[in-house]
């Protein structure tokens, strides 16, 4: 267990770098002058203009080469410090701070009602395997897998705010918001998750284990309690360690298309204003963040499963 | 992970699922489209003509007009050849350097095996929209872009599963034997790896493509992606989109091809199960 | 599951959709993200919302009227300008509106980016009760560049020490309850306002950059008012009941802008031919979806700087490849116009940022194409044109142009026309019209003045107009008395009421 947590240490140092080397490459790659850009992002395209970028060049120190700035971030970054967005001029982690919060209701919201839709299904054609139920979760798992998340976003906002009007388009702010955007997400989640639960759980009810609890005379209910939970809980937690980078890549688009003020947005945004501090910080947290869930899987599935090779997962 | 991977049953080698025939004949009918359809009905799918805007369909664009009176029909295919080929490219380049530095990280074990590992574990840690838009900030061309962002994403699954099943065979009685015998790497890789690799790469081939295929329509949606007026198929919806009460069916178009393609891709990938 | 599922969230529509349908708060969405506190940034936002307040206004004409200043003089010499200040106002923190608040507002914009900045001022003081501002030169048109959004008055608690906004404390009707920038914003009505209290209590802001969005929060009836639309939404939700649309032209106009120096395009000619390959009337209907095309650089509801004594700009193919002809380009194996071995090929620089702009890009590219001029389109950064504008490396850039960021277009026409600049003319240099333009912002010359410019740039073309923009705006039948302002200043929020 001790190694496996060490792993992730090292694991998180080398995501560190990874992010500092290619967002000093893109630095280096910038097509077209910095200052400009920035200019650009900060007054909008009616006000930019050569004073507009000559005084960002003064206030950012624009001259210095690219290298020293690489230093000096990943100096500043072993101090915790990420420095100010050049948009704003607020510090990154403020604004990280600010829009991490909306992001993470988001997902959360999310991952619970994937969790209430995939699983209970999923064991349920796992108890089946081949049975009619076994095969429409296929259908329907497999058709909403080929539906892109911004397309089942609009299908959701035409269909339950438009026609039916019951729910907001978009926006933030009310509970109501989170509902069409956790939606689209959860579909998709769901989607998968239910396949790995119906696996699992074919995997399980098959097994001999689960036969001679059978001839036992436990009840449908208590070997499922006893044997079936318990090896599908593995399953299912590893895959959420997994779900979280498709979590994230699926909220910068939903975030886009529902107006939500989230990290998804804020990295979009960063990226065209050439924001680099911005696009560190950010890209470094959902790094980081990837590392600590999946030290925490580790640590969950040893706790379900304590036989289990804690063996770290390559 | 254990049990995500031993129920899977190896499927005899030899023969394919009725599924996945299912879904090779809707790719099959789709790429048929995409490089039929400019044969059929040659037009540039970039060119104008103001009288025809949201027009239905006629015999020089079976599909109808788009809100500049471009034809859909052209501009479809060429979105689905675009977008077919980045991700066909992309799955090949993955496929190769993942497979290369997973044989090669089992092959030689020890501190080369473990820092490629961590390597890919870091890469899997950075979602892979974000790779790719990073890259694209970098890379000025688009699809270059896509090319290689969708690469540096794709190709840690073929690393994973090539290390993950080269270790196993490596110490198997017959790679075992071949070595004694003093065959060369590559010989030992045709007969012994190769085999058991393939029908698990193609799994991974199909999905990886449908994941490229899904990711740049997404981007195009969110318009971080092509740029207009290149026919792409996110790109062609969110232009579509505010037409929909109008001229529904130029909206469908896109829409409905985009879902072909991902759900021919995801039953060749998801039919191979017993 | 999946019926339990939709039950649970039909519920929470209806609870929700009680609350929603008239909440008691107007929803304002438009595209501009909320980039802080600061005037200079997101002014546009605080000066549409009622938050905050300039000394000086002006009505949908582009008069100006009183603001926070009721009334303002200028000495003999034009030099000194003397601004009489409303009295009992209040800021948002309680605090009183005084002179020397307003000289503290307008230092601290006048050292960041933008128009003040280019105007020649000496010193800004508070004299008793008034403001006073002095100038190096006479310079007209100061009120109106006291109008902008950059110049709103904030309390000095609403600076930091480095003059850095920290919060938004301004003078308006409503006062800030919620900033969650950069996509929200709350507010309610400020008790202790100066003019009559707003009739409804509580409004909310929301920043909604996708254009098909907005049109559907407009479309679902979440949103009271929706600002700037595409023109394609605006077609399908004319359609809609609960909708209604409100549009007027404003004082931004779709330009070419052209190199003076580019070896092709040096000789008036060249740049009368590109215009005359233009089917603008076409182009608009097509794209902008109204009937807009630009005969000259400003619309008539712009009624000082539209002159009717202009010949319109027309569209006539045959007799700009009459004129290329004329210059001695002559058509090659691809029908790409060729002189001496150069072709006549152009690249045209613009931005995505306005969906319009790349596919009117699309659209010139062949309109140009049929007169045998090629051109290559780069869509990029906004930034590129004053990039290239600074290196000469530009030859032709499409772009919208606002020329009222002041309600006083002459404030626009003396930062790119007199002689060039970033977002206007490039390589182009006529003495006359600068002279012209000089005069007018000492206050001289009047309206010939006006007309003779207007008339320079028509037969000079140092940058080709297309089309004239109008704004749309879509409003829920659920209020009335909410407007469209062309100069973008107020959407009419304290007029708003709920309809009966």
């Amino acid at each position: 267990m001790i190694r496996a947590l060490g792993y992730r240490a090292v694991q998180a140092v080398m995501v560190a770098l990874l992010v500092g080397v290619l967002t000093f490459l893109m630095m280096q790659a910038l097509p077209g002058d910095m200052a400009f850009r920035i200019a650009a992002g900060r007054y909008g395209y009616d006000a930019v203009n050569a004073q507009a970028a000559e005084a960002v060049r003064q206030e950012l120190g624009l001259d210095q080469p690219a290298i020293n700035a690489f230093g000096a971030w990943f100096m500043d970054l072993l101090r915790l410090d990420f420095g100010t967005s050049v948009i704003s001029g607020a510090p990154v982690i403020d604004e990280i701070r600010h829009q991490l919060g909306a992001s993470l209701q988001l997902a959360g919201a999310a991952l619970a009602l994937s969790l209430l839709i995939g699983p209970p299904v999923g064991v349920l054609a796992g108890l089946r395997a081949g049975g009619g139920l076994d095969r429409g979760l296929l259908l329907v798992s497999t058709a909403l897998r080929s539906v892109p998340q911004f397309l089942m976003g609009l299908i959701l906002i035409v269909l339950v705010s438009i026609h039916l009007g019951w729910l907001p388009a978009a926006g933030y702010g009310k509970p109501a918001h989170f509902i069409l955007p956790a939606l689209t997400l959860a579909l998709g989640l769901a989607a998968v998750s239910a396949r790995i639960t119906r696996d699992a759980m074919a995997g399980v009810a098959a097994s001999p284990f689960y036969a001679f609890g059978r001839w036992k005379g436990l009840s449908e209910p208590q070997l499922f309690r006893r044997h079936g939970l318990r090896n599908i809980g593995v399953a299912l937690v590893t895959f959420l360690g997994l779900q979280f980078a498709m979590l994230v890549e699926g909220v910068v688009v939903i975030e886009a298309i529902f107006g939500w003020p989230g990290i998804g947005h804020a990295l979009v945004h960063a990226i065209f204003g050439r924001d680099v501090p911005m696009v560190q910080g950010t890209a470094l947290l959902l790094g980081l963040g990837f590392v600590v869930l999946n030290a925490l899987v580790d640590l969950a599935a040893h706790w379900i499963d304590p036989r289990g090779n804690t063996e770290v997962r390559t | 992970m254990s049990a995500l991977a031993t129920d899977i049953p190896v499927v005899a080698r030899s023969g394919w699922t009725r599924t996945q025939w299912a879904g090779a004949g809707l790719l099959a009918l789709i790429l048929g489209f995409a490089i039929l359809a400019p044969m059929l009905f040659p037009a540039d799918p970039l060119r104008q003509n103001l009288r025809n805007i949201l027009g239905t369909g006629d015999a020089a664009s079976p599909l109808g007009y788009d809100h500049l009176g471009r034809l859909l029909t052209a501009r479809l295919a060429a979105a689905l050849r675009l977008s077919v080929l980045i991700s066909a490219a992309a799955v090949v380049t993955s496929a190769i350097l993942g497979v290369a530095v997973g044989v090669l990280a089992a092959w030689r074990g020890g501190w080369v095996d473990r820092l490629f590992a961590l390597l890919a574990d870091s890469f899997l840690a950075l979602p892979g929209l974000l790779m790719v838009l990073i890259i694209s900030a970098i890379v000025p061309t688009t699809p270059l872009a896509f090319w290689i962002g969708l690469t540096l994403v794709l190709w840690i699954e073929y690393f994973r599963l090539t290390r993950a099943t080269v270790r196993r065979l490596i110490a198997a009685p017959g790679v075992q034997a071949s070595r004694l015998l003093g065959f060369g790497p590559v010989y030992i890789f045709r007969r012994h790896l190769w085999p058991e690799l393939a029908p698990m790469l193609l799994t991974v081939a199909a999905f990886g493509a449908a994941t490229a295929i899904m990711m740049i329509a997404a981007l195009g949606f969110v318009s971080v992606g092509m740029r207009p007026p290149t026919p792409e198929l996110g790109l062609m919806m969110v232009e579509l989109l505010p037409y929909y009460r109008e001229a529904p069916h130029a909206l469908v178009a896109p829409v409905i091809a985009t879902f072909l393609t991902l759900l021919g891709l995801n039953l060749i990938a998801g039919g191979r199960r017993a | 599951m999946l019926s339990k599922l939709l039950a649970s969230a039909a519920m929470a529509a209806v609870l929700s959709s009680a609350a929603f349908a008239n909440d008691g708060v107007i929803d304002v969405v438009a595209p501009f993200e909320i980039k802080g506190a600061d005037p200079v940034t997101s002014g546009n936002i605080y000066i549409k919302m009622d938050i905050a307040e300039p000394l000086v206004n002006a009505d949908a004409e582009g008069r100006l009227m009183p603001g926070l200043a009721t009334e303002w003089r200028v000495s003999e010499d034009g030099r000194t300008w003397r601004f009489y200040l409303r009295e009992g106002v209040l800021f948002h923190d309680g605090s009183a509106f005084t002179a020397e608040a307003a000289a503290n507002a307008l230092k601290i914009a006048r050292a960041k980016p933008g128009l003040l900045e280019t105007a020649p001022i000496t010193g800004i003081e508070a004299d008793g009760t008034d403001l006073v501002i002095r100038l190096s030169a006479p310079f007209a048109p100061l009120p109106a560049f006291l109008s902008e959004y950059r110049s709103l008055i904030y309390a000095p608690s609403a600076y930091g020490a480095d003059g850095s906004v920290t919060t938004v404390i301004g003078t308006g009707a409503y006062h800030v309850t919620r900033l969650d920038a950069p996509l929200r914003l709350e507010a309610e009505a400020f008790g202790g306002y100066w003019g009559p209290a707003p009739a409804i209590n509580r409004v909310s802001y929301q920043a909604v950059g996708r254009a098909e969005t907005r049109a559907l929060l407009a479309e679902s009836g979440d949103a009271d008012y929706v600002f700037n639309l595409d023109p394609a939404s605006v077609a399908r939700l004319k359609s809609v009941e609960n909708v209604d649309i409100l549009s007027v032209s404003v004082p931004r106009s779709l330009l070419i802008k052209v190199n003076g120096a580019h070896p092709a395009l040096t000789d008036v000619a060249a740049r009368r031919a590109l215009s005359l390959a233009i089917d603008r009337q076409g182009l608009a209907q097509a794209i902008l979806r109204y009937p807009a095309g630009a005969d000259q650089i400003l619309p008539p509801s712009i009624g000082d700087w539209h002159s009717d004594a202009v010949t319109p700009l027309t569209y006539d193919p045959e007799a700009a490849r009459a004129l290329l002809a004329g210059l001695g380009w002559r058509a090659g194996p691809d029908g790409v116009l060729t002189r001496n071995g150069d072709r006549f090929s152009l690249t045209l620089t613009t931005y995505p940022d306005r969906p319009e702009l790349p596919l009117s890009a699309a659209v010139l590219q062949q309109m140009f194409a049929e007169i045998g001029v090629e051109v290559v389109i780069d869509s990029t950064n906004s930034s590129e044109v004053a990039v290239r504008h600074a290196d000469g490396s530009l030859d032709i850039a499409l772009f919208a142009r606002n020329f009222a960021l002041v309600p006083d277009p002459i404030g626009t026409f003396l930062t790119d026309y007199a002689p060039t600049g970033d977002w206007g003319a490039m390589n182009w240099n006529n003495p006359e019209f600068n002279a012209l333009i000089a005069a007018l912002a000492r206050g001289e010359g009047g309206q010939p003045a006006r007309n003779r410019a207007i008339e320079i740039l028509q037969a000079d073309l140092p940058v080709i107009p297309v089309a004239w923009y109008q704004q749309t705006a879509a409003v829920s039948t659920g209020i009335t008395g909410a407007v469209i302002d062309p100069y973008e200043r107020t959407i009419g929020l304290r007029q708003i009421r709920w309809a009966q």
